[in-house]
């Protein structure tokens, strides 16, 4: 039992020219493959694109004005309050905040007398700028989510995700 | 390059001879048959859910407030993250089942009897632990069939005698599923349970080959000498073929019923229907079957049971008159985890 | 099995692995392209069209099918965006609690397009609704139909009482209203309380497009939900010179039809063919029986239609269509769009004779003769228009052959004018001025004669030239025109001449036989009655 036969191929010169291209091309296949699964999981490691971020219209520039918040809801339903910041014509006069409480998902209000979005389930608090300022979400350090926006000429628009755009009960 | 060669075995005394010496163990010739080839599979598996695994486990977050947008992210957004998701999946469905199908071999060829009941006890010890990796990594999605299955799970722990509490405790991290219980998991899941593993992968290899390999003779060859072959090429070809069709079974598998996102863990409104992974339905059925302690007491048994065979199987042999019993017994036990398993999938509830 | 043969199961499983990679691969880039709205991207649904769209879906299905195509639908511009009404808008109305208004002005656009729409102002297309005032109009309002309704002979069996009558008469503007207004467009009114028309002139709007009087608004007719009646004989119409209500001029959705706004279809010749073609300006089927639009027919899936920017010499360079000439972007103007056709036309060959296109400031011909005078009013001359043009024909033809070809189109204009077009014009004014003919037009068929020969004849043969397209040149063109000259207008002025000096007009009579004797004694037309003669 422990003297193994050696495997008995063919005269010396075929074998090694059938059994060498046999091992070049089962080397070759071996390493295609298990290379491009290599290649495979490097990309996975890249997922650097923000992916599939559109930019959806939501009003004519001048039709906001400083101070006051725009109700908007996304095709999906989350509500956003989008407000002028700024008197400039440049995407850094605006800001974009979910109006969703990042606790536990009751609907934030802006409350211009105090300059702060505030959540009536629990007390949050948040700076107009989105900051959790006190409350639930301050302890935890949840901030509101805030949106991309540009824009573009005299339009505002959101960066949404397709998940955001597609609406409720629409086919894909 | 023989300057490279030099130099490269003056620090790594080990000759090409070594390694032949090391790599070809003579295999018996009984191994040139398929079934026999079935202990490779789920080792080759174990390597390909390592590397998924490490691979999703740089986005996943263990924490209940991101475990389920991490791993959305990984299946809607990371390049490729639907596929290795989905390999992982298959992998431990498959793994699982090579598990089962190469126990069944060893059982049935009573491949366990002496000397090598240690070896068939570090099997069971490797089932307990793949079982355990596949419930604690289902878990991980915080999806609301993964969530209620994992506090079911933990629940029926609770319901042992004496250590219950304990272990449910031990299994959350507190008194329920809350913040602490998905850090534990995944630690139980990327780390001790896969370490482990390899330990006893280790010991389970060294022993094989220790022993060696059963000779076995069918009839008709008896009286033939033994033609045992080299581990390499020729065996080591026949487990990379397995391999290589595992793969490319998994590929297609993640690929036509790739892994979704169920609705997200709800804590506060059970699903209608309850499931666990496939692999537990026997047990399930089990539990619905006989409620509470003794279910679990019974379960526990049938382990335990399983666990020492090989001296319950040396004892039949020596002491009655049914030297075939183990065959038997394992058909019987086969057929009643199968008609659980189906009977378990059949029905809602 | 022996080593060789598992060496080759190996590799070609590792082959069949390595191809579901690659198939993962494909999985990848179409999951990649659909996420990015590169194929069958998600159209967004405004939340504040939500209504709307499920509303509309249920009866109107078409049109929000047409939407959800369009790229409106994919960047979040919905319904409301466009429809939306001001309060104190004269046509605006609740609708579902939304202030809504039926029709879409370039006013409307321009809160999102303020650059194209300021274009298309400034083109002579918006200008398209000044035909209600021309002898076109006079044609399709008079001498096809009537100005005011009359009686019908007799009922029309199967009709219903009523039916194809106003107030139990003929409307004789029918055809205006079904023909030339819908190309040049028309001056949308609402029903007024008494039945009759509240247009832009009676609403007086402001800059803002608000109606400034009070007794206007009062005058329209609404429905119990308090909408507006548009009047019938006004709407529907895309006529794209169309008088709007809010005191703007022009209709967007003329060439981007509604509710899809497709680029591609606005890139297509069909889509200038709604109007661009027949008798009188066959542009179209002068297109395309040019090399040009062989090309296009032949190479239209070469063409990129579907592009997001359709740059010629970038994006395609196939062919070219209408827009490609007149309208679109090129790789040597800077990429830019204009929506004023005529910036690239030098030669306006709409008049009897044509003239060059040197514009003045609002966009008009300058018409003066004296080069000073000219060059003081002209704002855009032809030559600019001209070169602006040699841009896009550079991108496929070298100088030497744009010049060789401007040098015949400009002979072949300039062989119209001279030969026929200057001489009739001065024929028909003389028989005009020595009262040989009434003032009114039409009645004299001379004067149809004359019609045919520029509106239709000579506007073909030149357009032919224009556009490279022979057959439109000669046979449909300058051959017509000469038969219509040599055949029709002469011998009928000559008619009216003899007629004149037998009818105690002699003095008139004979002026007209001078000019056209020295007309015809001229070395062009000398061969038409020199064998006579003698």
């Amino acid at each position: 039992m422990r003297t193994p036969e050696t495997p008995s191929e063919g005269p010396a010169t075929r074998r090694s020219l059938l059994s060498r291209l046999c091992g070049w091309s089962m080397g070759g296949a071996l390493v295609a493959a298990y290379g491009s699964a290599a290649a495979v999981a490097g990309r996975y490691l890249f997922p650097a694109r923000p992916a599939g971020k559109r930019w959806i219209y939501v009003a004519q520039v001048a039709s906001l004005q400083r101070g006051h918040a725009l109700p908007w809801r996304t095709p999906s339903g989350e509500r956003v309050s989008i407000a002028r910041v700024g008197d400039g014509q440049s995407t850094d006069d605006f800001i974009a905040l979910s109006s969703t409480c990042p606790h536990l998902g009751c609907q934030v209000r802006y409350e211009s007398q105090h300059a702060r979005f505030f959540c009536p389930c629990h007390n949050g608090v948040f700076s107009p700028e989105g900051k959790a300022v006190s409350g639930p979400p301050a302890e935890a350090g949840q901030d509101l989510v805030r949106y991309a926006l540009r824009v573009d000429g005299p339009l505002l628009y959101i960066g949404l995700s397709e998940r955001q755009i597609a609406s409720a009960g629409q086919e894909a | 390059m023989s300057t490279l060669a030099r130099w490269l075995g003056e620090r790594v005394p080990l000759g090409r001879f070594d390694i032949k010496e090391l790599t070809n163990e003579p295999v018996p010739e009984h191994l040139k048959r398929w079934w026999w080839c079935l202990g490779g599979t789920p080792a080759y598996l174990f390597i390909v859910q390592i590397a998924t695994g490490i691979l999703l486990a740089f986005y996943y977050e263990p924490s209940a407030a991101r475990a389920y947008e991490s791993v959305r992210f990984v299946t809607e957004e990371a390049a490729y993250g639907w596929f290795l998701r989905g390999i992982h999946k298959w992998g431990a469905t498959l793994m699982i089942a090579a598990v089962i199908l190469h126990q069944m071999r060893v059982y049935f060829t009573g491949g366990y009897r002496r000397p090598r009941e240690l070896n068939w006890m570090v099997g069971m010890c490797l089932l307990v632990c793949t079982l355990t990796i596949g419930f604690t990594g289902y878990s991980l999605v915080y999806e609301q069939l993964s969530y209620w299955g994992a506090t079911v799970g933990a629940n029926i722990a609770a319901s042992v005698p004496v250590v219950g509490p304990w272990m449910k405790t031990l299994l959350l991290g507190g008194e329920e599923y809350g913040a602490q219980t998905l850090p534990r998991f995944f630690m139980l899941h990327a780390a001790v349970l896969p370490a482990l593993m390899i330990c006893l992968l280790v010991v389970h290899i060294a022993l094989i080959r220790l022993h060696g390999v059963t000779d076995l003779r069918f009839r008709g060859d008896e009286s033939k000498p033994p033609k045992p072959f080299l581990f390499y090429p020729d065996h080591f070809y026949t487990e990379l073929m397995i391999g290589l069709g595992l793969t490319v079974l998994l590929a297609a598998l993640a690929t036509i019923l790739p892994a979704t996102m169920g609705p997200k863990a709800d804590p506060l409104s059970t699903p209608e229907v309850i499931k666990p992974e496939w692999f537990f339905y026997v047990a399930f059925r089990w539990l619905k079957l006989f409620s509470g302690t003794a279910a679990v007491l019974s379960i526990g048994f049938v382990l335990f049971v399983m666990f020492v065979w090989p001296f319950i199987d040396a004892a039949i042999r020596k002491y009655t008159r049914f030297a075939e019993a183990s065959v038997w017994i394992g058909i019987a036990g086969a057929l009643s985890i199968i008609g659980l398993t189906v009977w378990e999938a059949a029905v809602a509830h | 099995m022996s080593l060789d043969f598992k060496r080759i199961v190996i590799a070609t499983l590792s082959l069949m692995f390595l191809g579901s990679l690659l198939f993962v691969q494909w999985m990848e880039v179409s999951r990649r392209r659909a996420e990015t709205g590169e194929a069958g991207a998600h159209i967004a649904i405004p939340d504040s069209s939500r209504q709307c769209v499920d509303c509309h879906m249920q009866n109107t299905m078409g049109l929000v099918e047409h939407w959800k195509d369009s790229t409106h639908a994919e960047s979040g511009v919905g319904c409301v965006e466009c429809h939306q009404a001001e309060k104190g808008d004269a046509d605006g109305f609740e609708h579902y609690g939304a202030h809504i208004a039926v029709i879409v002005t370039p006013n409307d656009c321009a809160r999102c397009h303020p650059a194209e729409a300021q274009e298309f102002m400034a083109s002579h297309h918006a200008k398209g609704g000044n035909i209600l005032a021309s002898l076109d109009n006079f044609l399709a309002e008079v001498v096809e139909g009537s100005r005011a309704p009359f009686d019908p002979h007799a009922p029309t069996p199967g009709l219903a009482p009523g039916q194809g009558l106003v107030g139990g008469k003929v409307n004789g503007m029918a055809s205006a209203i079904s023909g030339c207004q819908q190309c040049h467009g028309g001056k949308v009114a609402f029903v007024s309380t008494d039945g009759g028309h509240v247009d832009v002139d009676d609403l007086k709007p402001g800059a803002d497009g608000k109606p400034t009087s009070q007794e206007a608004l009062a005058r329209i007719q609404r429905d119990p939900t308090g909408k507006p009646l548009l009047h019938p004989a006004t709407w529907p119409n895309s006529g794209i010179g169309r008088l709007n209500l809010d005191g703007s001029r022009g209709s967007c959705s003329a060439c981007h039809s509604r509710h899809d706004f497709s680029p591609r279809r606005a890139r297509q010749p069909e889509n200038c063919g709604k109007c661009h073609l027949g008798p009188d300006h066959p542009q179209k089927e002068v297109y395309e029986e040019s090399k040009h639009g062989v090309a296009y027919r032949d190479l239209i899936h070469d063409m990129n239609l579907d592009s997001d920017e359709w740059v010629l010499g970038k994006d395609y360079s196939a062919a070219p269509t209408c827009a490609t000439c007149h309208m679109s972007a090129n790789t040597r103007n800077g990429m830019k769009i204009t929506h004023d056709p005529g910036t690239r036309i030098s030669w306006t060959n709409r008049p009897p004779v044509s003239l060059v296109l040197d514009t003045d400031v609002h966009g008009e011909v300058v018409k003066a003769t004296d080069p000073a005078e000219r060059a003081k009013l002209i704002e855009d001359t032809a030559q600019a228009k001209r070169n602006r043009m040699r841009q896009v024909c550079s991108h496929c033809h070298n100088d030497s052959y744009v010049n060789a070809f401007y040098a015949q189109y400009d002979e072949f204009v300039v062989n119209y004018n001279e030969k026929f077009a200057r001489p009739g014009q001065a024929l028909m004014k003389l028989l005009l001025d020595k009262q040989l003919l009434t003032p009114a037009q039409f009645d004299e068929e001379i004067e149809w004669s004359w019609y045919y020969l520029w509106h239709h004849e000579g506007r073909r043969a030149r357009h032919g030239a224009s556009m490279m397209a022979p057959d439109y040149a000669h046979w449909h063109g300058m051959f017509e025109v000469a038969e219509r000259f040599y055949m029709a207008v002469i011998p009928q002025a000559r008619e009216l001449a003899e007629h004149a000096i037998a009818n105690g007009k002699e003095a008139q009579g004979k002026a007209v036989m001078e000019f056209i004797d020295e007309l015809l004694a001229r070395p062009e037309h000398r061969w038409f009655e020199q064998q006579k003669k003698h």
